[in-house]
């Protein structure tokens, strides 16, 4: 019997919709110091990440959820996952245009690019996986993303919070860029999960997908800003020094630090879990009806 | 970090992913380690009885709509909207107008729109054609226009752009917070929901009809507002986009809060034919719609999202044939290659994708 999935009877929603849409925003990079959190050149590196690993990242989810969308027969998800895309396609292209602006600074992001188009393809692809275990594959992809998901959430919330950036002057187009992406991730926080569980739903694949994502995540968040932090002309210190930076910059507010993941994994792993769960996201309304990039 | 060729960490990367998605995907372990059980939802389209209606002022109805069986209906806050699937299978939007606490029941207000007024026939086909006792199909609630709890508001509403504020004042009211509303339309007799209005309690109502007062300078309705208010405004696209413009300056503390509009209609586009290279078939383009519209009878999947030429989610390549490119995403090297298939149009009578 395990074999098959055991299908429930569809429970009526109990609460509106929010709508999900992608917002035409536009940031010009012309004069932004690379060094955007002055003095602070590993916190800087550390959401470098997301414009070095995002385009392809983003890219590649919104590609697996989307061939979801000829399994959903709910109309409610189809349309939010539609907004869904479309915000990660305008995530994606805006990181990736401040990710030509590092280019165009000296750093070396060709490979950067070639080592996220081979994990995208050899690790997170397909595996030329076809039929049952394809499908498999597709909804274990899937779990991995919700997972991502999850954090990305919170981290948008955490970006919303924070007032050390403002406190210290992060450059205030990097600092709208961070927000808007926080505030749409936090706007669209129920997406990938109802996603997985409307096409798959399975606890054990839950965990142990949840593991992967946050360990995968920070594996690769650790190794890309070290690496930035290691080629950066400005750093003159040995690049062995980012883990004391590390410390400071989380101490100092600028990055969530690691009890961050010790946190979320058993919120995200309570059985009855749903992101609606996470308190209102009045912030990140508010925040994207201020953010000069989303009102222009 | 890897090089052209990629390093033996990466090589052992990826041989690790491979041996995981053989065991959790591929194994004949596999479906015992991941039983599947799937979360279906259901009730985003309703039918509805329409319980009572009832005229507002001179043309606008309200229609009060129930669950046939008395259950109660999907929670909603302020600000949120139905579809209404009209009969002749077109959808309008419409704000809930009525009581967020009351579950048993929603309101829509509806505005009689004359078509030499520009009236796109869903407001007269309302109300003509639906009466106490029919049954409406509905698509919601959904919200595009986010109430958030903060200490100070001002609402502006221009005319049926009352309905979804309506609700905001009468929660802004009961949670105490300081509010002041300013209501614009031609002359009071045409702008509905006046005594509700006036029965809201601790705020600032003031009725600002043109007939009496004038057209309104936006700038001045914004100043009503206290430094770092949320202002909400609802009404005729230009008070909206005039507001939009002026609040960051006026009042940089504050936020400016309007609701968000869904794909605008193809305007000046002539038929043309598409070929879908991969799935090996020619859509027909019609001039008042989209490439994407007419794609996806063929091709349900096609990826796409805003509609709007923005986001970049349907972007395909073009084998052949010249494009009128009417987005404003793409660079110019990714345009002498591909185009946006929700807005962009082919130039001549056809166009070829990889697709």
């Amino acid at each position: 019997m395990a074999r098959q999935s055991s299908r429930k009877p569809p429970r009526a929603y109990r609460s509106e919709a929010l709508a999900i849409n992608a917002r035409d925003v536009s940031f010009d990079w012309t004069g932004v110091p690379t060094a955007y959190i002055p003095g602070h050149p590993y916190a800087t590196h550390f959401w470098n990440v997301m414009h070095l690993v995002l385009p392809e990242g983003e890219r590649a989810m919104a590609d697996v959820l989307g061939r979801a969308l000829t399994q959903i027969d709910d109309p409610r998800l189809a349309e939010e996952l539609q907004g869904f895309i479309g915000q990660e396609e305008t995530h994606a292209s805006s990181h990736e245009s401040f990710r030509i602006h590092l280019e165009d600074n000296g750093f070396d992001i060709p490979k950067v690019t070639r080592l996220m188009e081979f994990l995208m393809d050899q690790v997170f692809g397909d595996h030329g996986l076809k039929g049952r275990a394809g499908e498999a594959w597709f909804h274990e992809r899937l779990g991995l993303y919700a997972a991502a998901e999850h954090f990305t959430a919170t981290v948008g919330e955490w970006l919303l919070d924070n007032e050390e950036f403002d406190r210290i002057g992060v450059d205030p187009m990097m600092l709208d860029l961070l927000r808007w992406h926080g505030a749409e991730e936090m706007e669209h926080r129920n997406v990938a999960f109802d996603v997985y569980q409307h096409v798959d739903g399975s606890y054990a694949r839950r965990v142990r997908t949840a593991f992967l994502a946050s360990g995968g995540l920070l594996a690769l968040w650790i190794y890309t800003s070290s690496w930035m932090y290691a080629q950066d002309p400005a750093v003159t210190r040995h690049p062995w020094t980012w883990p004391i930076e590390f410390v400071k910059d989380t101490r100092k507010g600028l990055m969530p630090g690691l009890q961050f993941i010790f946190r979320e994994i058993p919120q995200y792993l309570r059985p009855g879990f749903h992101p609606s769960q996470m308190g209102p996201i009045d912030k990140a309304v508010r925040y994207l009806a201020v953010s000069p990039a989303a009102r222009a | 970090m890897t090089t052209a060729a990629p390093s033996l960490k990466l090589r052992a990367l990826a041989r690790g992913a491979q041996a995981y998605s053989t065991l959790f995907a591929a194994s004949a372990a596999a479906p015992y380690l991941s039983r599947s059980t799937p979360v279906r939802m259901t009730g985003f389209d309703l039918d509805l009885t329409v319980a009572s209606t009832s005229v507002e002022v001179d043309d606008v109805v309200s229609f009060e709509l129930r669950n046939p069986d008395g259950s109660d209906l999907p929670a909603w806050v302020p600000g949120a909207h139905l579809d209404v699937f009209l009969p002749s299978g077109a959808q309008r939007q419409y704000s809930l107008c009525g009581d967020p606490r009351d579950l048993t029941s929603y309101r829509i207000a509806v505005r009689r729109i004359d078509a030499d007024m520009g009236g796109g026939g869903g407001s007269l086909a309302l109300h003509t054609d639906v009466a106490a006792g029919d049954t409406i199909r509905v698509r919601g609630p959904r919200n595009a226009f986010t109430f958030i709890d903060v200490e100070s508001y001002l609402f502006i509403a221009g005319g049926i752009g009352i309905t979804p504020i309506l609700p905001m004042v009468r929660e802004a009211a009961r949670r105490g917070a300081r509010w002041k509303m300013v209501y614009v339309g031609r002359s009071l007799a045409t702008m509905p929901f006046l005594d509700e209005l006036q029965a809201l309690e601790g705020g600032e109502l003031e009725l600002r009809p043109d007939d009496e007062f004038g057209v309104p300078d936006v700038a001045d309705l914004l100043g009503r507002a206290e430094a770092g208010a949320a202002i909400y405004v609802c009404g005729p696209p230009q008070l909206i986009d005039a507001a939009r413009v002026l609040q960051p300056t006026l009042n940089p503390t504050g936020s400016l809060h309007s609701e968000r509009f869904s794909a605008p209609p193809v305007v000046g586009g002539h038929a043309f034919d598409v070929h879908l290279a991969r799935t090996g078939v020619t859509v027909k383009v019609a001039a008042d719609e989209s490439a994407l519209a007419a794609i996806r009878r063929e091709v349900p999947g096609v990826r796409y999202s805003c509609q709007q030429g923005f986001c970049g989610s349907c972007k395909h390549a073009v084998l052949e044939g010249a494009v009128e490119h009417r987005d404003h995403k793409l660079r110019a090297e990714e345009r002498a290659e591909s185009m946006l298939i929700c807005v962009s149009r082919a130039a001549g009578d056809e166009l070829t994708l990889d697709l």
